[in-house]
């Protein structure tokens, strides 16, 4: 038998989906702002670590008049030093001076600047072939840095980097010393 | 002849039958299976997504704030560039030099002059007892005297040896030599004896 009118009301309307009232369709906190404040300090703090890693260089106080600390050296070690002047590098061992061209000892400038600009490629040149020339100085690890008064902090610290390894990465000298001329 | 009420003759509508009520709930049932649907999705569960970049954020602050990365870089200081790959050291007492004056810590030592003065004649005279050609920066080292006291109590304290006291040196990439060699000489004369240079991780020299 067929539903009546009524029926057919009815069943309308008792099978529509129940509305939610106002408090039951608010059960989550709209957290998007908090999201994108979020994701924005988190672009800002990867990008600034990015430009800010540091490192240290380790050192010991500066030698001057013969005092300051360091490591005992043999007689027969290479004893090198670096000085940075305005017309280049001069170094200095303990056979003497460097001659340019860095071959043999003689006077002069041993690593000239290159159209005004340390040549820190040389430096490193330099200093590997100095270590090879002996198997005694194999296991020297120091080295000193004199510099002109005005001499840039940023070009000591270049110094040190060119001497500290080769570009293959073999260690040359990793400690510095500085030494001051009274 | 009584008149009749034509009303009166005239039938009632048929109504028509209702159905069963088995019939009835049946088709109610049928009716509510039909109009059912998945509830709407109005917004991303993005709680489980927060929750991470919480975590990472954090992580990230923490991991800046212990590395002491976080050295102001500014025209007045601004770190060397530098090949060397190593973990920055984190003991010691800090002394920063920058373009204008020289600090222990948090504290201000003292002014420094011009970049041409301080590349001939360091701090200054008037801040050494042996006339220009001395190394000791006296305010300095009253400084660091007192710096040194506190280390020591540390480095006690910690079970290092307390005979010598570290320092990590924070200076501008313009500093010239000669007042670089002056604080480390004072640092020297005052019971440092390590120095850690800080320096900015480059791919290229600066």
């Amino acid at each position: 038998m067929a539903l009546s009118a009524a029926q057919r009301s009815k069943i309308r309307r008792l099978s529509q989906p129940r509305e939610l009232s106002p408090d039951e369709e608010g059960g989550e906190l709209n957290i998007v702002p908090f999201l994108d404040i979020v994701v924005n300090i988190l672009i800002f703090v990867l990008a600034t670590v990015a430009v800010t890693f540091t490192a240290s260089i380790e050192t010991t106080p500066p030698a001057a008049g013969g005092s300051g600390v360091r490591a005992e050296m043999q007689s027969d070690a290479l004893n090198l030093t670096v000085f940075v002047v305005n017309e280049g590098f001069s170094l200095k061992a303990s056979g003497g001076n460097i001659a340019p061209g860095c071959q043999q000892p003689g006077p002069g400038i041993s690593i000239p600047t290159v159209n005004g600009d340390y040549d820190y490629d040389a430096l490193t040149q330099c200093a590997t072939r100095l270590k090879a020339s002996s198997d005694a100085y194999q296991d020297e690890t120091q080295f000193s840095i004199v510099a002109n008064p005005g001499t840039d902090y940023q070009v000591i610290i270049n110094v040190i980097d060119a001497m500290r390894r080769t570009p293959q990465g073999d260690p040359l000298f990793e400690n510095v010393n500085f030494k001051v001329i009274r | 002849m009584t008149e009749q009420d034509p009303s009166a003759n005239a039938r009632p509508p048929a109504k028509k039958p209702a159905g069963s009520v088995v019939e009835y709930k049946a088709a109610l049932r049928k009716q509510i299976r039909r109009n059912a649907h998945d509830p709407e999705v109005n917004f991303l569960n993005i709680t489980a997504m927060l929750d991470i970049m919480t975590i990472i954020l954090v992580f990230l602050l923490k991991t800046l704030g212990e590395l002491s990365a976080a050295i102001p870089q500014s025209d007045d200081l601004r770190l060397p560039n530098s090949l060397i790959q190593t973990q920055p050291h984190q003991e010691g007492i800090t002394v920063t030099i920058s373009k204008s004056q020289i600090l222990v810590g948090e504290n201000k030592v003292l002014s420094l002059p011009g970049r041409e003065s301080t590349a001939q004649t360091g701090v200054g005279a008037q801040y050494k007892r042996g006339g220009p050609s001395d190394l000791n920066i006296v305010p300095l080292a009253n400084a660091l005297q007192a710096a040194r006291k506190t280390d020591m109590a540390i480095r006690r304290a910690k079970g290092l040896d307390p005979s010598s006291s570290e320092a990590i040196i924070i200076a501008d990439r313009n500093t010239p030599y000669r007042l670089l060699i002056e604080v480390l000489f004072t640092l020297g004369q005052n019971g440092f004896g390590r120095y850690h240079l800080m320096v900015i991780q480059s791919k290229k020299r600066g």
